[in-house]
């Protein structure tokens, strides 16, 4: 067991858990986006950063990615961080609004706006996709390619998949196209978010009727919880 | 070759080595043959050489030995012959002929020698070159020595000699001991303590056998000191990489090499199979059972696989992204193995340092040396390349000491180091040492090395905005912040250089570049802050005048400069504008556009410094700048004043109101001028006899002649102004006076018309004068002052004006100008010095005056001393300092002090009377944006606030002044938005002929015969001919064009 003490609380957890893992059980909240219960961690998005140190030789870290180890202090929402996960929220805000898992982020730190020039993408590459596919769902038919703002996510060079089993499970966990509309005329959605949808793995044209492949379009299967 | 398969028969080799060499010391030509030296036409060199010695059949008496870079990339292809260690630089085609036979002759070529930029002394050896001279060249010394695509070369000079004692009797813990106590860190920029790293990996006692990575991939831009050390002596980092298999029990090794060194990788392949052949590396070295092995693995193109996991992904075959650490790569690396990554320099430092260890087991304590850093000195400075010098060597003493400065002759303003992660330090702090600490806690890191010299015309925004975009590019795209930061980071950054920068969004950019700082999983995002931060701390005045004024001054930001000529201009003169209409032999147009902008056309025809001739792109591009001057005086000397009407206002609330202008210089006048046409009623103030100021009192008639002035002053006065010689302020008037007598403005324009003494006993002897008294003695009252040998000492236009002035009057048998620098830094106008000594005038630099020397109390003599340049000081200018024992003595009888000006006693102490502050150099305090004064309603403008200072400037001053009066008469804020200067008029350019255009050689602006001129004081300079001016004006390259015609092809699309 390894001992650690997480915003002055001391907690012992198992050898192998995260930092994520350990302020969860202790119920501290963390927001996460690329982080999902049975894909192994990423450390795409940086929502889940915390504080880890003592004193001014400081550093932020994703609490996703960093193991627990024995004797660290780590804080979860000081200055530093939260001013962090505005910035970080204010920057998805900037590129992905219509999502809305990303507005329910900002809604719960109270940000209503963002400073930069807008775009919409409807991709943030956590690569929730790209693990649900290799990990769990054995496929691998999708994954990153090319670097920095050309990065992105689709099968070797664009060639549709034969791998792919049409599972619908990287739609599924798309944080981008999560609890989009619950009524079965999109048209009428509330937040539209149905329109995002652009699965990498099918060579479909965009917003073509709803760009479903399977009918109706499963969204509307996805109950709020 | 044989396989050696033991200890002793490497130690065999070495002998049969040592004496086959013998004891002949050969002469021997080297050549650097490293990337750059290829690239400068080394390989050339190589080949001329080897074709002489065999044709002559010198190949017994002289050897050739081809290797890597040795630093001095300014100087290439360079020659070092050996033993004698005579240094050729810049060698061509026929030099290098001349030289193979000259070393066979045993003689030096003094002429192919490296001449001193300064004295022009010739230097032989390569160690007394000062760029050579001041570095501690423990690395780089040896890429002269070894050939590096031969290992018995290699081995002669000792190369893995280190490794085999160690074989023989070493022990791991001693070699950490010795890093330790040389306290080698990482030369990859993070700088961790490399014993450490061994000790940990050594400490691994796991069953999986460990990795010894060397991090070739060197992507900082203009960094290539790692390139330098694999093609010229990959053997040592291969002995390096051995020792640390020895120390740390590694087995395998990987060179991580990036693909754009083709060179590097060869040599690196070649050394490769050398070893592995002799038998050093492989399974079994030398019978001892020891086994390592190197593999060479290509990077693809990627600065982020510089980073140690990114790096450690590619190897594995994946996609170079950083990993979370811990676990550290000691822990867990390539293929989930202990690894240690190293910098290849790092690695080339073990064998010196481990060698040296083994050699000083006295105990002697390598404690305060930390070894030595190889450098890439690179950008605005005049001798680029690789510098080796001892950690803690200050900034300074590297970029004046080795690099001589810089190159443009511009004053240096910065230097960036540490690549795209690092940041840039003022010159205002170069006397920090180098080291990691020093350079950290100033905002910048070292880095792998990288040091870019930056002088004024390097534009700070740029920069950010430079490396932002590398790194944006260069960026993985994992971390969400590292990637879209750099990418809005980078968009903020453009915003500004394009003029649509906010105040807010510098704020935002200091926000966002923290948070990618703090929150990025490796080294790039963490460091990719870096540029920008660094840059906001010491040139944040940079980015506000981006953002406030609109205005880039080191004129590279292309949206914020429109034409460079038009930017220049203080008065924003549309110079392009002009001159194209002078093309289409647009007489008129072209008049209109330049007294728009100027009141005193003819007058700055003349006498103005033209910053847009500085400027103008057909100079700064490689060619000769426009003759703009020269093309102004062609249209003002073809139309009269009074043909252009001014835009009129009346005022438009109540009664006009009284503005008093005190001087009527090119400032007064403007101003008065201005604020006549926003309709006020002015009354100008002056104390002299006629208005003009230094126009008509300093600047002497062969230049301005008197009527041009007359007639252009006279043209600008009108009903509104009002105005009154012979008054002084102070005597005549005061400011309160003026102020409870019904002005509801003043505005003081005096300017500076006291000479600044020499401060040497003697000065108000008879036959000593201070310039503007001696010049306004003959231009206002007609007395020629001057008499017998003249001597005038100063360096500024006034001392030029002076000197032609006396030269011309009629007593005089000779003039001589004395100056305490060199020509090139004299601050009057070039074409100024060059007219004094058409005329006979004799030019003394480097001579600075002791003692004035009177008999029977007159003037008789002057005592001086010569000097020499000395060290460069803060701002980068070398000063003058006495040469002990040079002191002679002069001959005179006149003398004529010209160092400066100032705004004078006399002119402020009533202005202070006045309750105006003053500042100690007695110049009037005024803010900058407002030109108030320190008193409500009283403002100032022109040399009275600068010093002395150009027409142009005090003719921009008083524009200024007279909006911000006016402003201020109508209660409203002293304020004005900054607007573009872009050029917005279409003016379709004409067709430009066969042999005219930028390419063609600027017009000789025609001046009077040397003979005719001694004698008179009519002009000197004369107009250009019409034919003489169109062509001039078809050389001008239209860079409004840019601007203009894309507005003109949408109106025209519109149908306007």
């Amino acid at each position: 067991m390894i001992t650690l003490t997480i915003n002055g609380v001391e907690v012992a957890v198992e050898r192998g858990s995260t930092i994520l893992e350990a302020a969860q059980f202790l119920g501290f909240p963390i927001p996460t986006l690329c982080h999902m219960e049975g894909l192994t961690p990423y450390g795409a998005c940086r929502l889940c950063v915390v504080e880890i140190g003592n004193g001014s030789r400081t550093q932020l870290a994703s609490s996703c990615t960093y193991p627990a180890v024995e004797g660290i202090t780590v804080r979860t929402a000081s200055v530093r961080v939260v001013r962090t996960r505005r910035m970080i929220v204010e920057l998805l805000l900037a590129s992905c609004p219509q999502s809305k898992t990303i507005q329910d982020l900002a809604s719960a730190l109270d940000i209503r706006q963002q400073r930069f020039r807008q775009e919409h993408e409807d991709c943030i590459l956590c690569g929730r996709c790209v693990r649900m596919c290799a990990e769990q769902m054995a496929a691998g038919a999708i994954g990153f390619r090319g670097r920095g703002s050309y990065r992105g996510i689709g099968t070797p060079f664009d060639v549709t998949s034969e791998k792919c089993r049409l599972c619908g499970g990287c739609m599924y966990v798309c944080p981008a196209c999560q609890l989009r509309c619950t009524y079965t005329e999109p048209d009428a959605a509330i937040c539209g978010g149905c329109a995002n949808l652009a699965p990498p793995c099918v060579n479909k044209p965009r917003f073509d009727d709803m760009m479903c492949y399977l009918k109706p379009c499963v969204a509307c299967e996805i109950k709020p919880d | 070759m044989e396989r050696l398969q033991s200890i002793d028969e490497f130690h065999g080799l070495c002998e049969r080595l040592r004496v086959d060499r013998g004891a002949d010391e050969l002469p021997t030509i080297v050549i650097p043959a490293g990337t750059c030296g290829q690239a400068s036409g080394a390989n050339d060199l190589i080949r001329i050489t080897k074709r002489t010695l065999l044709e002559r059949g010198l190949g017994d008496r002289v050897r050739l030995r081809i290797t890597g870079c040795h630093g001095y990339c300014q100087a290439e292809p360079s020659v070092l012959v050996e033993p004698q260690r005579t240094f050729y630089p810049r060698v061509g085609l026929d030099g290098m002929a001349r030289i193979v036979e000259a070393v066979a002759e045993g003689r030096v070529l003094e002429d192919l020698l490296f001449a001193d930029p300064a004295s022009g002394r010739r230097v032989e050896r390569q160690d007394e070159v000062p760029f050579f001279a001041n570095q501690r060249r423990r690395l780089l010394a040896r890429n002269e020595g070894v050939d590096p695509i031969r290992i018995f070369n290699a081995i002669e000079r000792g190369g893995y000699a280190t490794f085999i004692r160690l074989l023989e009797s070493g022990r791991p813990e001693d070699v950490i001991d010795t890093l330790r106590r040389a306290g080698l860190r990482g030369r990859g920029g993070a700088g961790f303590p490399t014993w450490r790293k061994w000790q940990m990996l050594a400490d691994q006692d796991g069953e999986q056998e460990k990795f010894l990575v060397c991090n070739a991939d060197e992507g900082d831009p203009g960094a290539y000191m790692d390139r330098s050390l694999l093609e010229g002596n990959p053997h040592s980092i291969l002995e390096g990489m051995l020792i640390g298999a020895f120390t740390t029990r590694s087995v395998e090794g990987v060179v991580y090499v990036r693909t754009e060194y083709p060179l590097a990788i060869k040599h690196l392949t070649i050394a490769l199979r050398q070893a592995r052949e002799l038998g050093l590396l492989g399974k079994d070295i030398l019978g001892t059972g020891f086994a390592f092995d190197v593999s060479l693995v290509r990077g693809a193109g990627a600065f982020v696989c510089g980073e140690e996991t990114a790096l450690m992904a590619s190897v594995e075959g994946h996609m170079g992204e950083p990993r979370q650490r811990p676990p550290f790569p000691v822990q867990r690396g390539i293929e989930g193995r202990p690894t240690v990554i190293n910098n290849v320099e790092t690695w080339a430092n073990v064998p010196v340092i481990v060698g040296e260890g083994l050699e000083s087991r006295t105990g002697e304590s390598t404690d305060g040396d930390r070894g030595t850093k190889i450098f890439s000195l690179v950008g605005k400075v005049a001798n680029t390349g690789l510098v080796e010098v001892p950690m803690g060597t200050a900034i300074a003493d590297i970029v004046y000491g080795i690099g001589g400065g810089s190159s443009s002759g511009k004053r240096i303003k910065a230097v960036q180091t540490g690549g795209p992660s690092g940041g840039c330090i003022p010159a205002a702090r170069f006397d920090l040492p180098i080291d990691y600490d020093s350079l950290a806690a100033a905002g910048s890191i070292m880095g792998s090395g990288g040091m870019i010299v930056m002088d004024v015309d390097t534009c700070m925004v740029d920069v950010a905005k430079y490396f932002m975009n590398f790194l944006r590019e260069e960026s993985c795209g994992k971390c969400f912040t590292c990637r879209k930061g750099t990418q809005r980071m980078h968009e903020i950054l453009e915003e500004i250089s394009e003029g649509r920068g906010t105040l807010d969004q510098l704020n935002l950019l200091e926000e966002l570049a923290e948070v990618v700082r703090d929150t990025s999983m490796c080294g790039l995002g963490q460091s990719a802050a870096n540029p920008v931060l660094s840059t906001l701390r010491y040139f944040r005045d940079e980015y506000r005048r981006h953002v406030v004024d609109r205005r880039c001054d080191a004129f590279v930001c292309n949206h914020l400069v429109g034409a460079p000529c038009q930017a220049a201009c203080p008065l924003g003169t549309e110079a392009w504008r002009y001159v194209a209409h002078i093309a289409r032999g647009e007489v008129e147009e072209a008049y209109r556009v330049i007294r728009e902008a100027n009141p005193f056309p003819s007058v700055c025809a003349r006498a103005c410094d033209h910053p847009c001739e500085e400027r103008c792109r057909a100079g700064t591009s490689g060619g000769t700048a426009v003759a703009i001057r020269a093309l102004k005086r062609f249209i003002t000397d073809r139309a009269a004043p009074s043909s252009y009407r001014p835009q009129r206002r009346s005022w438009p609330a109540g009664e006009p109101p009284r503005v008093a202008v005190i001087g009527a210089g090119p400032a007064g006048l403007t101003a008065a001028h201005y604020l006549s046409l926003a309709g006020c009623r002015v009354t100008v103030i002056e104390a002299d006899a006629a208005p003009g100021g230094m126009l008509f009192c300093a600047i002497p008639s062969y230049r301005l002649p008197r009527e041009v002035v007359r007639s252009e002053i006279d043209a600008l006065l009108d009903e509104n102004i009002e105005l009154r010689c012979g008054a002084a302020l102070g005597r005549d008037v005061t400011i309160d006076g003026l102020l409870e007598g019904g002005y509801g403005a003043v505005l003081l324009a005096m300017g500076a018309h006291k000479s600044r003494p020499l401060a040497l006993p003697g000065e108000d002897a008879p036959g000593v004068f201070a310039s503007i008294d001696f010049l306004k003695a003959f231009n206002i009252r007609g007395e020629q002052l001057a008499k017998g040998r003249v001597a005038v000492i100063g360096g500024g236009n006034s001392a030029i004006d002076a000197a032609r002035t006396a030269i011309r009057q009629r007593d005089v048998e000779s003039v001589t100008i004395l100056y305490r620098r060199t020509r090139t830094e004299m601050p009057a106008f070039a074409e100024e010095i060059e007219a004094a000594i058409e005329e006979g005038i004799v030019l003394e630099t480097l001579v600075a005056p002791t003692k004035i020397g009177t008999t029977n109390g007159v003037f008789s003599h002057l005592e001086c001393m010569r000097n020499t340049l000395g060290e460069a000081d803060a701002s980068g200018r070398r000063r003058p300092v006495p040469t002990a024992g040079s002191e002679f003595r002069l001959e005179l009888d006149t003398l004529i002090v010209a160092i400066s000006e100032d705004s004078g006693v006399d002119a402020i102490t009533p202005a202070r009377g006045g309750r105006i502050e003053v500042t100690d150099r007695n110049t009037v305090m005024v803010d900058s944006a407002t030109m108030l004064t320190s008193r409500y309603g009283v403002f100032a403008a022109g040399d009275v606030v600068t010093g002395p200072n150009t027409i142009v400037d005090a003719i921009a001053a008083g524009k200024r002044s007279a909006a911000m009066i006016e402003l201020f008469l109508l209660d409203r804020p002293l304020e004005m938005r900054a607007s573009g200067c872009l050029p917005s008029v279409y003016v379709e350019p004409p067709p430009v002929l066969e042999g005219e255009g930028a390419d063609s050689a600027r017009v000789e602006t025609p001046r009077a015969s040397v003979a005719w001129r001694r004698r008179n004081f009519a002009e000197v300079e004369v107009t250009l001919s019409p034919d003489e001016a169109r062509r001039e004006a078809g050389r001008c390259m239209r860079c409004d064009l840019e601007f203009t015609q894309p507005l003109q092809a949408e109106l025209a699309k519109v149908g306007g």
